[in-house]
């Protein structure tokens, strides 16, 4: 028996009902090749390292599953590329069996996933911004939290650093300008 | 004059690392410079045998997208 571990990103679009459409293709379709699923779960939404067909997030769904036949690997490879909503998948050998996952460590995961990727995002931002910026950061994620709660989390977050990202711009835009016109008084 | 060089150790071996997983990024992200690079075994001081399987790791996250094939933002 050979263990196979199968990570795919589904469009980051998605809804939960959406995603799960998408898991119970994916699970149909290993039950017609003959592989016994072990695990299939959501790993959480991420921020992509680069772009895939221009989404810069990604939702991460991991897979295991075990099979004795090697031969439908190709045809499992070839409909995970064909599918439209995956984005990217990559299946790889275990040595050994994976642990089956209980629900309740993965709803922690995930979470802490989220938790993780977000402080990522804001890492960057602060780098890139300067000090002056950096407070203007700080006001604009203090308003920005009431809206998150309103809507819906994944979708926010984009917005979210959107939005700072322009706040961030515009900040300098007006330094600049200010700075011309001493230069000018002078 | 007497420069004492830091002593190189292999990260894996300290912590008893035996398998590196791929979706381990937080770990993996030690090993590549800003540029997103995968950096020598001479300048991490990882062991043969772990910088083997370090490698496999950092270019299958690259694959799936979790790491940068290169830092050079192409957004603007």
């Amino acid at each position: 028996m050979r263990y196979y571990e199968s990570l795919y990103v589904v469009n980051p679009n998605f809804e939960q009902d959406r995603l799960d459409e998408v898991m119970k293709t994916v699970t149909d379709k290993m039950g017609e090749y003959g592989f016994s699923i072990i695990n299939h779960r959501l790993w959480g939404k991420k921020r992509l390292a680069y772009a895939i067909q221009k989404h810069k997030y990604g939702s991460f769904i991991l897979l295991h599953f075990e099979t004795e036949t090697v031969e439908n690997l190709n045809q499992f490879q070839r409909f995970m590329i064909l599918e439209k909503p995956i984005l990217r998948n990559q299946t790889v050998v275990l040595d050994t069996r994976p642990e089956v996952q209980k629900e309740d460590e993965i709803v922690d995961e995930s979470k802490e996933a989220v938790a993780s990727s977000d402080s990522g995002s804001e890492k960057l931002e602060e780098q890139k911004s300067e000090e002056e910026t950096k407070e203007v950061v700080a006001e604009e994620s203090g308003e920005t939290e009431d809206e998150v709660v309103k809507e819906e989390a994944s979708i926010e977050k984009e917005s979210v650093e959107e939005e700072i990202s322009e706040t961030v711009e515009e900040k300098v835009e007006e330094t600049v300008e200010v700075e011309e016109k001493e230069e000018v008084q002078e | 004059m007497a420069f004492q060089s830091r002593r190189k150790f292999c990260y894996f071996k300290e912590n008893s690392i035996t398998e590196v997983d791929y979706k381990d990024v937080k770990l993996l992200r030690r090993f590549v410079n800003d540029q997103g690079k995968i950096m020598p075994r001479r300048v991490t001081g990882t062991s043969s045998k772990m910088h083997r399987k370090l490698v496999r790791a950092i270019k299958q996250a690259r694959n799936i997208a979790l790491m940068p094939y290169t830092n050079i933002s192409t957004e603007s």
